[in-house]
Parts: C-alpha cells; sequence; structure tokens
C-alpha cells in the first residue's frame, strides 16, 4: 500500500514542477503555433495530460522534454481536430500583435515579426535550441531528423532571420 | 584546420556550442572574431524575442481557471470537459504558487551558478581581441542601467544588455594582458559580502555595490589567477559612475 504522505509530497512536488515549467511551456506552445489563445489551450491540455499521465516521469530531470513531447502531440490533434487549411502570416501577426510587442526596443518586435514568418520546419527547431536549450542531438531526436538535418534548418532559420531583420549580412556564409 | 565559411556555418547554427576547432580558428582570425560578436549580440536578442511576456494572470484564467469552474454556455466544443478531481488538482496547484516561488529562490539555485551559466552560454564573448567596442553601444548598453564607466575600467571590447534572472543587466568584456575577463553589473542582486567562486571551469569574484546591487567578475581558463580577477573587479568598481 502507497503511502499517503509520500504520495502527497510527490504530488506537490509534480504541482511545483508544473508550474516552474509552464511560462516556457506556453512561450514553446506560442511559437509552434503563432496564436496565443490556442497556444493556451494546448498548455491547458498538456497540463491535465501530464497530471493523468505523472507516474510515468521517473526522472525530474527530464521533465522538460517530456512535456514537451506532450504538447507538441497535444498541438498536432488540435491541428488535426481544427483542420486549418491556410495561414495568412500577416493575418496572424496583426492578430498576436499585443505578444509581440517590447517596450521601447523596436528591433525586438522586428525580430519577433520575423520569427513568425519563419517556415515552420525552421522555427521550431530553432526555437527548442535558444528557448528551451536542447542540444542538437535532443533536436534531432524530438523530431526524428539526422543531426545534419537539423543543423541545416538552424543554420538557414538564422540566416533567414538575419536577413529579414536587416542584419548585416557581409560575413554570413554561403550555403 | 577549419576554414573560415566552416567556422562561420558551425557558428550560425549552433552558437553556443563550445567546439575546441572553432576556438582555435577564432584564436587567428579577427574577421571571424569580429564575425562572432556580432552573432552573439543577435543570439541575445533572439533570446529575448523568444521570451515573450506571459501575463501570469492571463494564464490563470485561461489555464488554470477552465479546470475549477463549470463550462460557460459559449465555451468551445473542443475544450476538454470540467472534472471534479481536476478541480482539486487546480486548487492546490494556485495553493503551491507561494511554495514554488519560494522554491525557485532556494539557495540551490546560487546567484554564482546562474552567472555561470550564463557565460557558458556565450563562448564566443570571451574572444581575446584589441578592437573596443563601438562607443555609442557601449553607452547604450550601460545608459539602460543608469550607469557610466571611465575610461580607467580598461578596454572594453563587448558590451551587450542580457536577460539575467529576469532583469536586463550589463554584460561587458574586459581584456587584459592575462586574457579577457567577464563584467556583469548585476544591479538587482543584492549581496551581503564578496563572495569567490568556480564552477564548472569558471572562477571569479561577486562584490556588492553598496545600492546598487553587485558586480559579477569572472574568466575562464588556467593563465589567469583569481588575484588577477579581483583586480579587475576593483578598477571597474571604481570606474561605475552611477546615473540613477
Amino acid at each position: 500500500m502507497k503511502d499517503p504522505v509520500s504520495g502527497n509530497q510527490r504530488r506537490a512536488r509534480f504541482q511545483a514542477l508544473c508550474q516552474s515549467l509552464r511560462p516556457d511551456l506556453l512561450r514553446f506552445a506560442f511559437w509552434l503555433s503563432r496564436d496565443r489563445t490556442l497556444a493556451e489551450d494546448v498548455v491547458q491540455e498538456t497540463m491535465i495530460r501530464a497530471w493523468k499521465a505523472q507516474d510515468s516521469l521517473l526522472d525530474e530531470a527530464a521533465a522538460k522534454p517530456w512535456f514537451l513531447t506532450i504538447i507538441r502531440r497535444e498541438y498536432a490533434r488540435t491541428f488535426e481536430r481544427k483542420r486549418f487549411v491556410t495561414v495568412d502570416v500577416e493575418e496572424l501577426i496583426a492578430k498576436e500583435e499585443p505578444m509581440l510587442a517590447a517596450a521601447d526596443d523596436q528591433e525586438l518586435v522586428e525580430l519577433r515579426t520575423a520569427i513568425f514568418k519563419l517556415p515552420s520546419e525552421y522555427r521550431e527547431p530553432l526555437v527548442m535550441q535558444v528557448l528551451m536549450g536542447y542540444s542538437t542531438a535532443e533536436i534531432a531526436a524530438e523530431l526524428e531528423l539526422s543531426n545534419a538535418a537539423v543543423l541545416t534548418r538552424l543554420f538557414r532559420a538564422r540566416k533567414q532571420l538575419r536577413a529579414m531583420c536587416g542584419e548585416d549580412t557581409s560575413l554570413d556564409p554561403e550555403e | 584546420m577549419m576554414d573560415c565559411g566552416h567556422v562561420r556555418r558551425a557558428m550560425l547554427a549552433e552558437p553556443s556550442s563550445d567546439d575546441a576547432e572553432v576556438r582555435l580558428h577564432l584564436a587567428t582570425c579577427p574577421e571571424c572574431t569580429r564575425y562572432a560578436l556580432q552573432l552573439r549580440r543577435f543570439e541575445d536578442r533572439l533570446d529575448r524575442a523568444l521570451r515573450v511576456d506571459v501575463n501570469p494572470r492571463l494564464m490563470e484564467q485561461r489555464v488554470v481557471t477552465p479546470l475549477r469552474a463549470p463550462r460557460s454556455p459559449g465555451a468551445r466544443a473542443w475544450d476538454p470537459p470540467h472534472r471534479r478531481w481536476l478541480a482539486a488538482a487546480a486548487s492546490v496547484l494556485l495553493g503551491t504558487a507561494v511554495a514554488v516561488s519560494l522554491w525557485l529562490a532556494a539557495p540551490g539555485r546560487s546567484l554564482a551558478a546562474d552567472v555561470v551559466k550564463h557565460m557558458a552560454g556565450e563562448p564566443y564573448a570571451w574572444a581575446r581581441t584589441d578592437s573596443p567596442v563601438p562607443e555609442p553601444r557601449l553607452d547604450k548598453v550601460l545608459a539602460d542601467s543608469h550607469v557610466r564607466l571611465k575610461t580607467s575600467a580598461g578596454l572594453v571590447s563587448y558590451a551587450n544588455s542580457c536577460t539575467f534572472r529576469g532583469h536586463i543587466v550589463p554584460h561587458l568584456v574586459v581584456q587584459t594582458d592575462a586574457g579577457p575577463v567577464t563584467v556583469m553589473v548585476l544591479t538587482h542582486e543584492e549581496l551581503r559580502r564578496a563572495m569567490r567562486f568556480d564552477e564548472q571551469g569558471y572562477r571569479g569574484v561577486i562584490v556588492p555595490v553598496h545600492g546598487h546591487g553587485s558586480l559579477a567578475v569572472l574568466e575562464r581558463g588556467p593563465e589567469m589567477d583569481i588575484k588577477t580577477v579581483e583586480g579587475v573587479a576593483a578598477r571597474v568598481l571604481g570606474a561605475l559612475d552611477w546615473t540613477a
């Protein structure tokens, strides 16, 4: 029989874990979907699924990738349910203007807008690397790609972003 | 040995990688060093750009409250169904919010460890160079934190506004005869007494600055002794001029 005290402690630890990871998970879902409302829905459903499946998380150190995998699956499910057909990036940008805004920093707004315009196959690994701290091998495992393919996508993502933001690209390498 | 094209491609794909071959190349190639510094600045902006504001109150309304409150008639058809056990879970979740914030501030997450973690993510900021950062850029970075730096601080080769523990802080690299030293002006981090640290190959000091938080100075590698680092800390501390 399970000890109720240790069960409560374990639950409390899990709740603390959810709480601490939630901001980054919400950001990840936002950049994945480019839609704040959808991101919140996906994270909400992710938390529910994680809560139900918490026994399968054996190592707290692995919590971030565990949650991220659930988010990606949940987003895919949502995508299937809602059957999005076309995406007008300019419309998305206009809709999410408050999220893209940054007080007194127009450069940051331009960069956020540019990230919105990146194709998802470049945007997703970039967000995983920069925001979530994933290594190339971890991104490759999550996206089921080779390391070389991930590196190519990351290279192209930054190259496109730098060009879109009017950075000095004179020293940027050719492909 | 990698050529410039290979090095720049590698840096563009993995700016935080601390590849030995890339470092070797940078030590002898001023053009690629300049590119590394350019990329470092871009990378910091990218990091800040991705950290969109996540309004906790909004999140509570959207992510937690729906688990507790009955669904409104206008709720979307694919919202998850309301479950009583989830309501209980959500209330506990909210109840632990304070505990979590205390947990986040626990001694385990020490200031020195966070400084080192930040530095480990910026390997190319450590380039040895005799080119100073453009003055307008240095002034802008410092002005963001209401501080000026007298020339007596030494040659500053890198200046960036970095996000550290939720605040924008100046991150500078000062060149010394013994190599580059990194300085972070931690205006929001109060410290009672100076401390030395030696973690993950980085050694340094964090010293309190009365009324203005603290100053972290660190170096990487075996060339420099801690006394030199402390000397740089004292020199920079004497060169800081607070404007607010």
